[in-house]
């Protein structure tokens, strides 16, 4: 779409900025503001099925921790 | 199916916890995109102007170093709170832990409150530029979620006085109290220098 249509990716600050500094600032924000909540949700999602393998494991009966607890 | 077949279910996070992390990461979301407003404010702005903006005072980063390390101070006791809590059991130590957090986080909280002070003195507010809007705007929501959190600190001292305090309310606590210590170094080095 934007190939076929420069002025459109031109009026983008990402695509086209005369002060390259700004266009930068553009650039990585925008990929952080669609990375960080991707990478929160994955990142807890992880934590939280270690967390259950390891309450899975089998551990020895003094050693066995409350699970509703952190 | 009867409830009865149903296999038994297992808590992995207890839900208070579960909850306070899902509102930090909306928290994390909300900081995100104030800093990202800032930075583009300020490299727009870079292009043949100043920054800060000429009759702006610079925001006064030695002295909000000392801020920082209250609040850095303020997470390390609160850290030290859970795993005293976790080796002995609740006892004194960790009802000090938390009201030491609490007062070192209203140490942050008063000592940001007079370096408002003193900027509002030299002319910098939230309508003299974008600059003093931003600033304001960030480092206000930030002191905001802190006075939140020291009022739930005083309410876990209280808590823990009365030996009424569980530890899962302890974490869920930590979990936010945490992300307000952590979020801030962020600020001061996208928003002081």
């Amino acid at each position: 779409m934007f190939a076929v249509l420069p002025e459109t990716a031109f009026a983008c600050p990402v695509c086209f900025d005369a002060n390259e500094e700004n266009r930068m600032a553009f650039l990585a924000t925008t990929g952080l503001l669609t990375l960080l909540p991707l990478g929160l949700v994955a990142g807890v999602g992880i934590w939280i099925r270690k967390r259950a393998r390891a309450l899975d494991e089998p551990q020895a009966p003094d050693d066995r921790g409350t699970p509703d607890s952190v | 199916m009867n409830a009865s077949s149903l296999p038994a279910r297992r808590k992995v996070l207890p839900d208070g916890v579960l909850g306070m992390v899902v509102f930090v990461f909306t928290e994390i979301m909300l900081f995100a995109g104030l800093i990202t407003a800032h930075t583009i404010v300020r490299t727009g702005a870079a292009a043949g102007a100043m920054w800060p903006p000429y009759g702006q005072p610079p925001l006064p980063w030695q002295e909000t170093a000392l801020n920082t390390s209250a609040l850095l101070a303020s997470g390390i006791a609160l850290l030290m709170a859970q795993l005293e809590w976790k080796s002995r059991g609740r006892d004194r130590m960790v009802s000090m832990l938390v009201a030491g957090a609490a007062v070192l986080g209203a140490l942050f909280v008063v000592m940001q409150g007079r370096e408002w002070t003193a900027l509002i003195a030299e002319g910098l507010t939230m309508t003299s530029s974008t600059y003093g809007a931003l600033f304001y705007l960030i480092v206000g929501v930030h002191g905001l979620h802190a006075v939140a959190a020291i009022l739930a600190l005083s309410w876990g001292w209280y808590r823990t006085h009365k030996e009424k305090l569980s530890r899962n309310q302890l974490a869920s606590m930590a979990v936010f109290w945490y992300f307000v210590v952590l979020v801030w170094p962020i600020i001061y080095w996208r928003v002081y220098f």
